[in-house]
């Protein structure tokens, strides 16, 4: 799934980066798999609990370097990670209270990896613009 | 229906295309119809309201469908199951969100429905009785057919 170009130029972020699309490449392995859901399901579940702690890791971290290079849509960009943060809560309460049906995970390993790359490919290619316009990450 | 609100549409499509699945989409022959009918296996349809309102109808081949998550995911996959409909309704999404931005630039400010996803070419998506412009959209994994049908107040 990940691709040299969505490299934005900080180190930190394009290993956080790499990261990410390898456990969501992983997930939709899982998910999208052969064998019983049930044998497939402690995957599942562990993917979504690395998930729930690793982006919030990850947004903080490019925050963080969003505000030291004075990026100016760090607000905006802050705001996107919000809502996406609250998507995968909000996936994780529902799952909690209805069980883990196997369509329901399907559709948001789906949503997932199509924010993932949409997000990485396209909002946080300005932060390398912007990174590279500035004279590159120290 | 304006002719106008077809190019944020096919420029969308460009933007989303390019960044996802590293595809030129080329705009292919508009033509006009009465009603919106999907015309592939994959369907996606999305409700639009606000300073223009009506229906957009997003109508992927099998083909072109699976070979858009293949290169996506990596993975390979042979139906078109919840993942499958899933990714497709998400990339529609995306579309009409930037159309309706671009759009907006011209003091059109309008508001989308969550995307339905249906598979199978049977029925209409009639939501409303005025008439659709379908943007064919080619590319070289299949031709993804847009059915627009937005009206002012």
């Amino acid at each position: 799934m990940w691709k040299e170009h969505y490299r934005v130029g900080s180190d930190l972020i394009d290993t956080q980066h790499q990261e990410l699309f390898k456990r969501v490449s992983s997930f939709i392995r899982v998910v999208q798999g052969d064998g019983p859901w049930v044998e497939r399901l402690a995957q599942v579940q562990e993917t979504l609990v690395f998930m729930q702690h690793y982006v919030v890791i990850h947004f903080a971290d490019e925050e963080k370097l969003q505000a030291e290079i004075g990026y100016p849509e760090l607000e905006r960009h802050r705001k996107i990670h919000d809502d996406f943060k609250a998507e995968i809560q909000a996936f994780a309460q529902t799952v909690e209270r209805e069980g883990f049906d196997e369509e329901k995970v399907q559709e948001f390993s789906a949503k997932v990896m199509t924010w993932l790359i949409m997000h990485v490919g396209r909002e946080d290619q300005k932060i390398g613009e912007f990174l590279r316009s500035q004279g590159g990450h120290k | 229906m304006r002719v106008e609100y077809i190019n944020p549409f096919y420029q969308a499509t460009l933007d989303v295309f390019r960044v996802m699945l590293s595809l030129e989409p080329k705009r292919g022959t508009l033509k006009a119809v009465e009603e919106l009918v999907p015309v592939s296996e994959a369907n996606v349809g999305i409700g639009v309201t606000g300073d223009l309102r009506g229906s957009l109808l997003y109508s992927f081949p099998k083909a072109m469908a699976l070979e858009m998550v293949h290169i996506m995911s990596g993975m390979r996959m042979t139906k078109l199951d919840a993942f499958v409909t899933s990714a497709l309704s998400e990339v529609a999404n995306i579309i009409s969100g930037n159309a309706l931005t671009y759009l907006s630039k011209n003091a059109l400010v309008c508001d989308i429905s969550p995307p339905q996803a249906f598979i199978g070419s049977e029925g209409t998506l009639s939501m409303s009785t005025e008439k659709a412009i379908v943007l064919p959209l080619i590319t070289d994994i299949g031709t993804l057919e847009v059915s627009i049908s937005l009206h002012g107040k």
